[in-house]
């Protein structure tokens, strides 16, 4: 699957200050990894304390989920609340 | 007052039914943690730090041991030992220091004896020899060069380039967008200023209180009031090193949380010293400890500046945020962060924030955790811009307002929102024209929240009468379980009040996440309706059983089986007589909802304020109050308008009143209701909710959260009141009469 | 430490318990008359949640020595329905959803029932006054301010 990834800006470090990036993966785990190959140490910026939103749906802990060719995912900072 | 997109009608959602557990609450029989006494229950008590900062030296503990009465005392040597790694370190060394103590109020012992006197005489017998160390109390002690640093592995995260020394702050969070100096450029007017506001406490009026009772077996039951027994269970098996299994955690009623109960104090050293003593202990802490010990909210410091064209457009934005987390690294800086310019279409921004320790109580959530100061910043801000610009204040906001589809600033597209319909409430409502009296001045201000998703369960039962019992793994702070029951009736097609809406303990229902984030309404009542829809389709089937027919001829109707077939007319089936028959049909009526809630829908509110300012004396009273918020889909509207009324008291106490006081050895100098002066119900109006209904899309019935939206205008709408009263503009929390004052007669209308 | 026996008359009924010299009434009631109904929110008289009334005065259960409770009439939020029947404070408290968590609740129900008691008709002015010892930090006071009130119209017309 090709996927567009937009990085929120406090996660654009690793990625050498990209905001998108095209990407391959079938879930968001997959295209997790193939990010990291892309721009080494940018997998574990992703991998805990970072949501996604997919079609407008904020996702939380998206490891596992599915992801349509041409989707366009963007990472954000996990929130919390009181 | 309630301001409704166009939606479908619903039979009990939007109605307000009297709440289930209403009863017991003013008949004085609810259960709250402390009113649990077990047989061969013992008392515990903490033993607290004098210091703010030092060294423990040793904790000798064998006269406490002798006395009459002690069955068991406790240090931090009774827990495994944690590195700071570990991601549970900060509260396990929270909850019982190890080595060093890092605030007055830090727990280093706790003992239980069978009376309470007899576990203070023991707690005081305690000796612990400390070697005090310097402190460092604010953000301005904690950053300035030599000052003390509190944790020697604390490396600053998100430093550029990276840390090489520790030291007080543990991380930096940066966003941007578009270019900022070319966005100042292009401004008309900029604006920079500075804040600064105190930690201020949730204060609940219950303090903290469990009971545990282990047994020889291994395994404990903690009776506690919390916003989340499922994390009460993780974190005291994580401090303890238990597995999950041996801990059950029976939620009693929660006499208010606000995020100050989203995390533990007591409970593994009430299961500790249980373990110790073999007998039940029971633990309740004083005020004055809950003041002391638990969760403050952080202060901060704040500077930002904004530039705006001189049609209103603002075109740039720039924030330095500091948010102290107390004794440990915070998350307010993060949260700050993704709030401070999220309200507004800025193409042009930069943020960066930082968490400081300081020797305070380490902070906790409380109610849309950071954004009430971003927003007392921003929206005092854009009300100069206005005044500077000669543009109404609402116009300006309404110009500058996100709306569906454009980017947060985290970059995504926001979904449908709400905002611009919560301003357009305030707009509309007669308070927006209405006279002010002498001294009197008005503050209009918005907010935003995220709110969150997370894991919920529920379980649904149908009872042999017909009636239902949904269980679900939330803790109810302010009448979630009606708004469960209602949903629940909403589907089932039954009257609210034959559904018995529980919370369920940890061995009763499955995992739920911490009622926070103004998610159980949200989470737990998508998991109430999924369980019910799996609930219907049962009934279908055993209706379809009962009928001698297909299920694919069943309808669910208003609470019947409806026979659609072609085989003539066949009576339907109420639940009632389903459940009659459900011996013979498949057995009990069960079903279960299990989810991770995706698509928390964004709160907005919108805030009017009447002050009047006491030109002699510089006593602000808050006589006339407004507040809009998008509830998404009110469920039970009154507990919605509750939520965003005690918001607004709340926020009113945070801008007038409310601040943590220490004196020069780091000693809390307030640690009472008297020297800690929350709103009574004579310092405030009634407060005019307007719910605003522009439905959550991801959520069955258009739910967002709206637990915490509403404590977020509130400072900044009695600033602006105030400044429109004085001509005075408070930057500096709380904006007691003595600062008002000052600003009035001496400072030539700012509070310096 | 020998412990003091107390007689009194706790909502209507006769009472007796032990407590210690220096227990509070508080403390007394709800350990050893088993009235957990009022509730300890500070222990210093400030806010409200232990609200009683002794001897026809409102006052914070938690300042009080339970000693001094000898021969004393008490009312707690326990004797406040007759029956079945709510007060109309409690009814109005319900219909009004002038609750949230509803610890502070059985306090604002003592001092509002003592607050008609003295003054059947109030003004909002004087309901919020008269309630100023009471602390409730769910619900910006507002729906208690309304349900005492309304119960205040109930008890009127009846």
């Amino acid at each position: 699957m090709a996927v567009r990834v937009h990085l929120s800006s406090n996660l654009r470090g690793p990625a050498g200050g990209l905001a998108e990036i095209e990407a391959q993966g079938a879930t968001v785990g997959a295209l997790i990894e193939d990010l990291d190959r892309r721009h080494p140490g940018l997998g574990d910026a992703l991998r805990s304390g970072v949501s996604v939103v997919i079609d407008g749906l904020l996702i939380a802990h998206p490891e596992y989920e599915p992801l349509a060719d041409g989707a366009l995912v963007y990472f954000v900072p996990q929130t919390a609340g009181g | 007052m309630t301001v409704t997109e166009s939606k479908p009608r619903y039979k009990y959602v939007g109605t307000r039914p009297v709440r289930h557990d209403g009863l017991e609450k003013v008949t004085g029989r609810a259960r709250f943690a402390a009113d649990l006494n077990l047989s061969g229950q013992l008392h515990g008590i903490v033993v607290r730090s004098p210091h703010a900062h030092a060294r423990i030296v040793s904790i000798d503990t064998s006269k406490a041991e002798a006395m009459d009465g002690v069955k068991a005392v406790i240090t931090g040597d009774d827990f495994p030992a944690v590195d700071p790694s570990n991601r549970n370190y900060d509260m396990c060394v929270n909850i019982m220091a190890r080595h060093k103590v890092f605030y007055e109020g830090h727990a280093v012992a706790a003992v239980a004896a069978s009376t309470r006197d007899q576990a203070r005489a023991a707690a005081a017998a305690i000796e612990v020899a400390y070697e005090v160390l310097p402190a460092a109390m604010t953000i301005d002690e904690a950053l300035a060069p030599g000052a003390p640093v509190l944790h020697d592995h604390m490396m600053t995260k998100g430093a550029d380039p990276p840390a090489t020394e520790p030291s007080n702050v543990s991380d930096i969070t940066r966003f941007a967008a578009g270019d900022l100096d070319a966005g100042f450029a292009e401004a008309d007017l900029v604006i920079e200023r500075e804040y600064t506001t105190k930690p201020v406490h949730q204060g609940y009026i219950e303090p903290h209180a469990c009971v545990a009772d282990t047994g020889q077996d291994g395994h404990t039951t903690i009776w506690c009031s919390s916003q989340g027994h499922f994390n009460v269970r993780s974190s005291s098996a994580a401090m303890l090193g238990w597995e999950n299994t041996r801990i059950r955690v029976i939620p009693a009623e929660i006499g208010g949380g606000f995020g100050g109960k989203t995390t533990i104090y007591l409970e593994p050293l009430a299961v500790a010293l249980s373990a110790k003593a073999g007998r039940p202990v029971k633990m309740v802490m004083t005020r004055d400890e809950v003041f002391r010990a638990t969760g403050p909210a952080p202060g901060t410091k704040l500077k930002v500046k904004l530039g705006a064209r001189r049609d209103g457009t603002l075109v740039a934005g720039d924030a330095y945020l500091i948010y102290s987390g107390g004794a440990y690294a915070g998350s307010g800086g993060l949260l700050g962060a993704m709030t401070v310019f999220e309200s507004y279409n800025i193409a042009n921004f930069g943020v960066e924030s930082l968490n400081v320790v300081v020797n305070t109580a380490r902070s906790a959530a409380y109610r849309a955790p950071a954004a009430p100061l971003t927003a007392f910043a921003i929206e005092t801000m854009l009300d100069e811009i206005a005044t500077e610009l000669g543009i109404d204040a609402l116009d300006l906001r309404l110009a500058n307002a996100v709306a569906e589809g454009d980017p947060s600033t985290m970059g995504f597209p926001f979904a449908r929102i709400g905002f611009t319909e919560c301003l357009e409430a305030v707009r509309d409502h007669p308070h927006y024209s209405a006279p002010l009296g002498p001294n009197q001045g008005r503050g209009l201000a918005a907010g935003y929240w995220f709110n969150i998703g997370e894991s919920s369960s529920a379980t649904v039962n149908l009872n042999e009468d017909g009636t239902a019992t949904v269980v679900t793994g939330s803790p109810d702070i302010g009448g979630s379980r009606a708004s469960m029951a209602l949903m629940a009736a909403e589907e089932l097609g039954i009257d609210p009040l034959d559904i018995r809406p529980v919370v369920g303990d940890t061995e009763a229902v499955g995992f739920t996440d911490v009622t926070e984030g103004s998610r159980a309404t949200f989470a737990t009542g998508m998991a109430v309706v999924e369980a019910c829809r799996t609930m219907v389709a049962e009934l279908r089937g055993r209706a379809a059983k009962m009928m001698g027919t297909d299920i694919d001829d069943i309808d669910w109707v208003d609470g019947q089986a409806v026979y659609t077939g072609s085989d003539g007319d066949k009576a339907p089936l109420s639940v009632a007589a389903i459940c009659a028959k459900a011996k013979r049909t498949g057995g009990p009526l069960t079903a279960t909802g299990s989810l991770e809630a995706h698509g928390a829908g964004p709160g907005f509110a919108v805030h009017l304020c009447d002050v009047e300012v006491d030109p002699e004396t510089g006593v602000v009273r808050v006589v006339r109050y407004t507040a809009s918020q998008d509830a998404g889909t009110a469920i039970h509207p009154s507990y919605v308008e509750g939520q965003i009324q005690g918001g607004v008291a709340q926020g009113v106490g945070w801008a007038l009143n409310e601040e943590y006081i220490y004196d020069s050895d780091g000693v809390m100098e307030n640690p009472g209701f008297l020297d800690y002066r929350v709103p009574v119900a004579s310092d405030l109006p009634m407060i005019d909710a307007v719910i605003v209904e522009v439905p959550n899309p991801a959520h069955p019935y258009g739910v967002r959260g709206v637990g915490e939206t509403g404590i977020v205008p509130p400072i900044p709408a009695v600033a602006n009141a105030i400044n429109d009263a004085t001509g005075c503009r408070l930057r500096n929390l709380p904006m007691s009469p003595v600062r008002v004052l000052e600003a009035i007669t001496a400072n030539g209308g700012s509070d310096g | 430490m020998s412990r003091v026996h107390v007689t009194c008359t706790i909502n209507g009924d006769p009472a007796e318990f032990l407590c210690d010299g220096g227990q509070t009434l508080l403390d007394a009631l709800r350990d050893e008359a088993g009235l957990t109904g009022a509730k300890e929110g500070c222990g210093t008289g400030d806010c409200g949640a232990c609200s009683v009334v002794m001897d026809g005065r409102l006052l914070c259960s938690c300042l009080v020595l339970a000693p001094e409770a000898e021969g004393a009439t008490i009312s707690t939020v326990e004797g406040m329905a007759a029956g079945d029947d709510l007060h109309p404070l409690q009814q109005c408290f319900l219909e009004g959803a002038a609750l949230q968590c509803g610890v502070c609740t059985p306090g604002f129900l003592v001092a509002a029932k003592a607050l008609l008691d003295r003054n059947p008709d109030p003004t909002e002015t004087e309901v919020r006054y008269g309630l100023a010892g009471n602390l409730c930090r769910c619900t910006g006071y507002d729906k208690i301010v309304r349900s005492v009130l309304a119960a205040a119209q109930t008890v009127n017309e009846s």
